[in-house]
């Protein structure tokens, strides 16, 4: 039986799961609970995990500190097709903020010269493979593509 | 879960998954070290950016005292979150 998140793509899997999250700090465990069911569900393996969790979390806090006006839930999709994990973060009604575009963080800079906060973007840049940012009515959508290990 | 103790010979043990939902719980502890000491990596599952702004303040607060904090037994995914901030150069980590 194929489950119902599951459909065929031109002949090749295509995996997807899709959910709504609160814009709260207490969400980041149902996220991770979201992740975790994806994972087993596909049976992918395990080592992704971390990163998801990762960029998720941070990407997802990110919204809910800066798009302060907005009160809508945000939409978290996974999929896998083919070789690529694929997660799409959806936040309404907000203005735009291209993370693609987000000033570098100089990470050799000296313990004094550090500041406390701001690393969040710069994480998920280093462990996907790809970011994509869209902004269309009022609406923020940022694609992270990470290549899965074979 | 996650979890942080000041264990009875004065290292910090941290465990399970320290994100940003935890930053309140960890600065209650961290806040109360005045001098080096040891952070116990070893049941620590994941750390985001928000656990990473809890260590760096506590790290920049001791330097000004001529203290520092050594951490200790991570896993190879929080290691090299930590290699992507570049906190491997300002932090003592074995």
């Amino acid at each position: 039986m194929i489950p119902a998140c599951q459909r065929a793509n031109s002949g090749s899997s295509y995996l997807t799961m899709k959910k709504k999250f609160k814009r709260e700090l207490k969400s980041i465990e149902q996220i991770f609970d979201f992740i975790s069911v994806f994972l087993e569900k596909y049976k992918l393996d395990d080592s992704i995990s971390f990163t998801l969790n990762l960029v998720i979390e941070e990407l997802f806090t990110n919204m809910i500190k800066y798009n302060t006006e907005s009160t809508s839930e945000i939409l978290i999709e996974l999929d896998k097709k083919e070789g690529n994990m694929i997660v799409i973060i959806t936040d309404y009604d907000v203005e735009p903020f291209d993370v693609t575009r987000k000033k570098e963080v100089d990470v050799k800079a000296h313990l004094q010269d550090r500041r406390v906060g701001g690393l969040g973007i710069h994480l998920v840049k280093n462990m996907v493979d790809k970011i994509d940012y869209e902004y269309k009515n009022r609406e923020s959508k940022i694609t992270l593509t990470k290549r899965l290990e074979r | 879960m996650f979890d942080v103790q000041i264990a009875e010979s004065g290292d910090i043990l941290l465990s399970g998954r320290f994100d940003a939902s935890q930053v309140e719980k960890a600065n209650a502890v961290f806040d109360q070290i005045s001098q080096s000491c040891v952070v116990n990596f070893t049941d620590l599952e994941y750390v985001s950016s928000a656990g990473l702004g809890v260590l760096l303040k506590t790290q920049k607060r001791l330097a000004d005292a001529g203290g520092s904090l050594k951490l200790v037994n991570m896993n190879k995914h929080i290691k090299d979150v930590f290699g992507y901030a570049g906190f491997d150069t300002i932090f003592e980590i074995e």
